[in-house]
C-alpha cells in the first residue's frame, strides 16, 4: 500500500494507485491525484466533465460507467476521452473520480 | 507480505489443510505425477523466467516455485518425503508452505509456460502451479479481486458486470461509428442473427472501455462479407478468470455461456476475439472442464482474418500501415494454443515493415500481465518490475506499434508503455488490418 | 578380468540391479495409479509427432535458450551422463567375464574421464553457485557423488571398490533424484503429446495452410 500526502496527511492508495476508501474522495484530492498518478499538472473543463459524470454515476450505481455512457453525458468523442486520460477511461477517469479499480482485465 | 493473506492463514484449520492436499491430489494424473519426481533441481529454467531475468534470486526459479509444490507432494504422497524428509526435501502441507505456495504460484507466475520450454526434463511446470492454485482455491486462498473477477462472470454472465442494455446500446453505438466510417449505411453489428455462421466473442474490456477494436473486427468481417453475430445475452463475454484461479466447476459454468449461446443461435463456429486465455479457455480447456467434445469449431479470429486474406475476400494495402510494428506473443494464444503462424501472415500483408522480436513466437516473453496478475492489485510492482523484460524486447525492435492479439496482454503492454517511456501505440491485430482495409464500395458489398 | 558374476560382491552387484529394476518399475506403477486423461479438446496437431520432436530437436541448442545459454553446462551434463553410460556397459561386460577389445579401450576410458570431470563440475557448480545451493537437496549431493564416483573408480580402479560403488548407486537409484532416469522419459512424452496435440511440437506442424 503506498500513500498520498494531501494537506499534510497521507491518503491511502492501494498498490494500483486508487483510494483505499472512495469515500473520501472530493475534487481537490482528484487533482492530487492526476498530478501524481496521471502525470497532469491542471484539469480542464473537459477533464472535469468525464471526472463528475463517472462520480455521480458511481455515487448512484456504485460501479463505472461504461464509456458509451460517458461520451454521450459529456458530448466527447470516444478519441478526447482517450487523449484527455493518457491511462484510459478505467486506470486514469476512474482512478481520478476516485472509484476503486474496476474488475476485469483493466 | 499480504495482510489479507495473513488474516486468512489465521483461520485455516486442520481440516483445510487436509482439503486443500485431497484437492491437490485429485488434479493429479499420470503426467503430473510423474512431473512432479522429475525435476533435477539443475536450475537451468531460471533464465527462462522473466521475473528471474529482471530479478535474479532463488525464489523466482521456475524450479523454486515447482519444488515448493514437489516437497509437499513428497512428504504426503511418496515413501521416501516420509521416511527420509530431509534428505529428500520433503515437507509437510502446514502454515508456511501454504504461504510459500500462495507466493509461488499467484505471486511469482503468470502461468506463461515459458519454463517449460527450458527445462531440462520436459516438464510443463504449470500444469503443477494450477494443481496448486487449485489447492489453495478450496483453502480460500485465492487473492480477493482475482476471484471477484470470476464471481462478477459467474453473477452476470460477463466478467465486468455489464448489464443487457449497457451492452447492446455499446453494440448499437459501434454500428453507427462502423456506418460512418464504411459510408455504407447497410453496415451491421448484428445482435441475435439466428442462424448465422460465426458467432463472434469479445472481452468486456472493449465493451466498457475499449470499444474501438470491437468496430475494427466489425469492419473486418463487414469487408470480408461474413455472416456473423454477437449475443446480446450471456454468451458475448469469452473470458474466463477461472482458468486462473484452476477453480474447474466455475470454469465450466463460465464456459457454458458459450455452448449455449452457441446452441440457442444456431451457429457453426465460435470465433474467439483477440483475447488468448480466452482462447486457451474455448478452444482447449472449454471440453476438459464441460467434459464433451464440442460438436462445432472453435477459432481465433486471426485465422479467420488469414483466410480471408489468402481467400482474397479482403484486401489490404500495408503502405496504410507504414510505421514499424512488432508482434507480441500472448502465451495463452501462441505457447499455449498453437496459434502463432496466422496472426504473422495477416501483419506481413497488412504492415509494410513487421520487425520480429528476439526471441518470438514460442520462445517469446510473456509480458507479465498474464495469469491473472493484472487483477490481483497485491502483486502489482512485481508484474511491472517482471514486465522489464518485455520493455526492453519491445525497445531494441525500434517499432512504433506494438501488435498485441490479447486485451489482457493490452492492459500490460500499456502500463509497461507507460512505466518504461517506451513511447509507442499499441493495436490489436484487427485494428491493424481494418485501417490497412481497401474497402470495396457499396455495390460490391451487395450480394 | 574373470567372470565375477558368482562373487560374493558380484552377487551383490546383481541383487542391487535387480532392486534398482524393481524399486523403479514400482515408481512406475504408482505413477500409472494416478489414472490417465481422455482429452476431448479435437486436436490440432500429432500426439506422436510431438513426442517424436519433444526427444529431439525440443533439445537442440537450435529450439532451447537454456541450452543455448549454458553450453557449457549442457556440455558437462552429456559428459556426465555419457561415462556413466559407458561404466555401466563396463560393468555388465566385466560381470559377464568379458574383455573389452583393446580397440575400445581408449575411447572408453577417454569417455569415463570425461564423464568424471563432468560429474565433478556438475558438484562444484552446485556447490558453489550460490542460488543453485539454495536450489539443492542433500539428495542432490548423494546422487552426484554416487554416481561421480563410480565412473571414476571405472577408470582409476575398476575393482572391489568399483564394485561396491555400483552397488550403493544401483540402491539409491530409486530412493532419490535418480529415479530420473524413469521419469525423464515419462515426463518428456507428457510433455511432447501436451504440445503435440495442441499443434505447438514440431515448430510450424500445424495451422500452416
Ligand atoms: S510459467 Fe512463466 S512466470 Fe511461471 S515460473 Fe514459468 S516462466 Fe516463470
Ligand atoms: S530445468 Fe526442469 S529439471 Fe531443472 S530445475 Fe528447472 S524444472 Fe527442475
Amino acid at each position: 500500500m503506498s500513500g498520498l500526502m494531501f494537506h499534510g496527511q497521507a491518503v491511502a492508495l492501494n498498490e494500483e494507485g486508487f483510494l483505499v476508501d472512495p469515500g473520501i474522495w472530493n475534487e481537490e484530492l482528484a487533482l492530487a491525484l492526476a498530478q501524481a498518478e496521471e502525470g497532469l499538472e491542471a484539469l480542464t473543463e473537459e477533464h472535469w466533465s468525464v471526472i463528475r459524470f463517472i462520480r455521480g454515476h458511481f455515487e448512484e450505481k456504485q460501479g463505472a460507467p461504461m464509456v458509451r455512457a460517458v461520451c454521450k453525458a459529456t458530448g466527447l468523442r470516444l478519441q478526447r476521452i482517450y487523449e484527455l486520460f493518457p491511462s484510459g477511461p478505467a486506470k486514469g477517469a476512474c482512478k481520478l473520480a476516485g472509484l476503486p479499480k474496476p474488475d476485469g482485465c483493466v | 507480505m499480504s495482510t489479507e493473506l495473513e488474516q486468512k492463514l489465521d483461520t485455516l484449520t486442520d481440516a483445510d489443510y487436509a482439503r486443500g492436499l485431497e484437492v491437490f491430489r485429485g488434479g493429479l494424473k499420470e503426467a503430473e505425477a510423474s512431473y512432479l519426481n522429475a525435476c533435477v533441481r539443475c536450475g537451468l529454467c531460471a533464465g527462462g523466467c522473466h521475473y528471474h531475468r529482471t530479478e535474479p534470486e532463488l525464489e523466482n526459479v521456475p524450479g523454486r516455485k515447482l519444488d515448493h509444490i514437489a516437497s509437499v507432494f513428497k512428504a504426503h504422497f511418496t515413501t521416501m518425503g516420509r521416511l527420509a524428509p530431509g534428505l529428500v526435501g520433503a515437507k509437510r502441507f502446514d502454515r508456511d508452505m501454504a504461504r510459500a505456495w500462495v507466493d509461488a504460484v499467484f505471486g511469482r507466475c503468470t502461468l506463461c509456460g515459458r519454463c517449460s520450454m527450458n527445462c531440462t526434463i520436459g516438464i510443463p511446470l504449470p500444469a503443477l502451479f494450477r494443481a496448486a492454485r487449485r489447492a489453495l482455491g478450496a483453502m480460500g486462498l485465492v487473492p480477493e479481486d482475482l476471484q471477484a473477477t470470476v464471481e462478477n462472470s459467474l453473477q452476470h454472465g460477463n466478467n465486468m458486470a455489464i448489464e443487457r442494455e449497457e451492452w447492446v446500446e455499446t453494440v448499437e453505438w459501434m454500428e453507427e461509428e462502423l456506418q460512418a466510417d464504411t459510408g455504407d449505411p447497410e453496415a451491421r453489428i448484428p445482435l441475435d442473427k439466428q442462424g448465422a455462421r460465426c458467432l463472434f466473442t469479445v472481452n468486456p474490456r472493449e465493451a466498457k472501455f475499449f470499444p474501438l477494436s470491437l468496430q475494427a473486427s466489425a469492419k473486418v468481417f463487414w469487408a470480408a462479407g461474413e455472416d456473423w453475430t454477437l449475443a446480446s445475452d450471456g454468451g458475448w463475454d469469452l473470458t474466463n478468470y477461472a482458468l486462473f484461479t484452476c477453480e474447474d466447476d466455475q470454469a465450466a459454468a463460465i464456459v457454458k455461456n458459450l455452448t449455449d449461446a452457441m446452441t440457442r443461435l444456431g451457429c457453426q463456429v465460435l470465433v474467439i476475439g483477440e483475447c488468448g486465455h480466452g482462447y486457451q479457455s474455448a478452444r482447449w480447456m472449454g471440453p476438459e472442464w464441460l467434459k464433451q467434445r464440442f460438436p462445432f469449431p472453435v477459432v481465433s479470429i486471426l485465422e479467420l482474418m488469414d483466410g480471408y486474406l489468402n481467400e482474397g475476400r479482403i484486401h489490404v494495402d500495408s503502405a496504410r500501415n507504414q510505421e514499424p510494428v512488432t508482434l507480441h506473443d500472448p502465451c495463452n494464444l501462441v505457447r499455449h494454443g498453437g496459434i502463432s503462424e496466422p496472426q504473422r501472415r495477416v501483419l506481413r500483408r497488412a504492415v509494410a515493415n513487421l520487425v520480429e522480436m528476439a526471441p518470438h513466437g514460442v520462445e517469446n516473453y510473456c509480458c507479465g500481465g498474464g495469469g491473472g496478475q493484472l487483477a490481483m492489485s497485491r502483486y502489482r510492482n512485481r508484474r511491472l518490475a517482471a514486465g522489464k523484460k518485455k520493455a526492453d524486447q519491445i525497445r531494441a525492435t525500434g517499432a512504433k506499434v506494438v501488435a498485441a492479439p490479447c486485451h489482457n496482454c493490452i492492459d500490460q503492454l500499456s502500463e509497461l508503455n507507460k512505466e518504461y517511456q517506451l513511447k509507442v501505440q499499441i493495436k490489436t491485430v484487427a485494428e491493424l488490418v481494418a485501417a490497412a482495409l481497401i474497402v470495396p464500395t457499396h455495390s460490391e458489398v451487395l450480394p | 578380468m574373470p567372470n565375477q558374476l558368482f562373487t560374493p560382491l558380484g552377487t551383490a552387484v546383481v541383487a542391487a540391479g535387480v532392486w534398482a529394476v524393481a524399486g523403479l518399475l514400482v515408481l512406475r506403477a504408482r505413477a500409472r495409479a494416478f489414472g490417465s486423461r481422455q482429452p476431448f479438446a479435437a486436436a490440432a496437431g500429432d500426439p506422436a509427432a510431438g513426442i517424436r520432436y519433444a526427444f529431439t530437436g525440443a533439445m537442440s541448442p537450435g529450439a532451447k535458450e537454456s541450452v543455448r545459454e549454458h553450453l557449457p553446462s549442457y556440455g558437462l551434463g552429456l559428459a556426465f551422463h555419457g561415462g556413466i553410460f559407458t561404466a555401466f556397459a563396463l560393468l555388465a561386460l566385466s560381470l559377464a567375464g568379458f574383455e573389452l577389445p583393446r580397440s575400445l579401450w581408449l575411447g572408453a576410458r577417454a569417455l569415463l574421464a570425461l564423464g568424471a570431470m563432468g560429474g565433478l563440475g556438475l558438484l562444484l557448480k552446485r556447490l558453489l553457485k550460490a542460488e543453485l545451493r539454495g536450489l539443492s537437496r542433500p539428495d542432490d549431493f548423494v546422487s552426484n557423488l554416487l554416481a561421480t564416483a563410480f565412473v571414476a573408480l571405472a577408470l582409476v580402479s575398476p575393482g572391489q571398490a568399483w564394485l561396491l560403488s555400483a552397488i550403493l548407486l544401483l540402491f539409491y537409484a530409486p530412493l532419490g533424484k535418480i529415479r530420473h532416469c524413469l521419469f525423464f522419459f515419462m515426463a518428456r512424452s507428457h510433455f511432447g503429446a501436451f504440445f503435440g496435440r495442441r499443434g505447438v511440437f514440431p515448430p510450424g506442424g500445424s495451422h500452416v495452410h
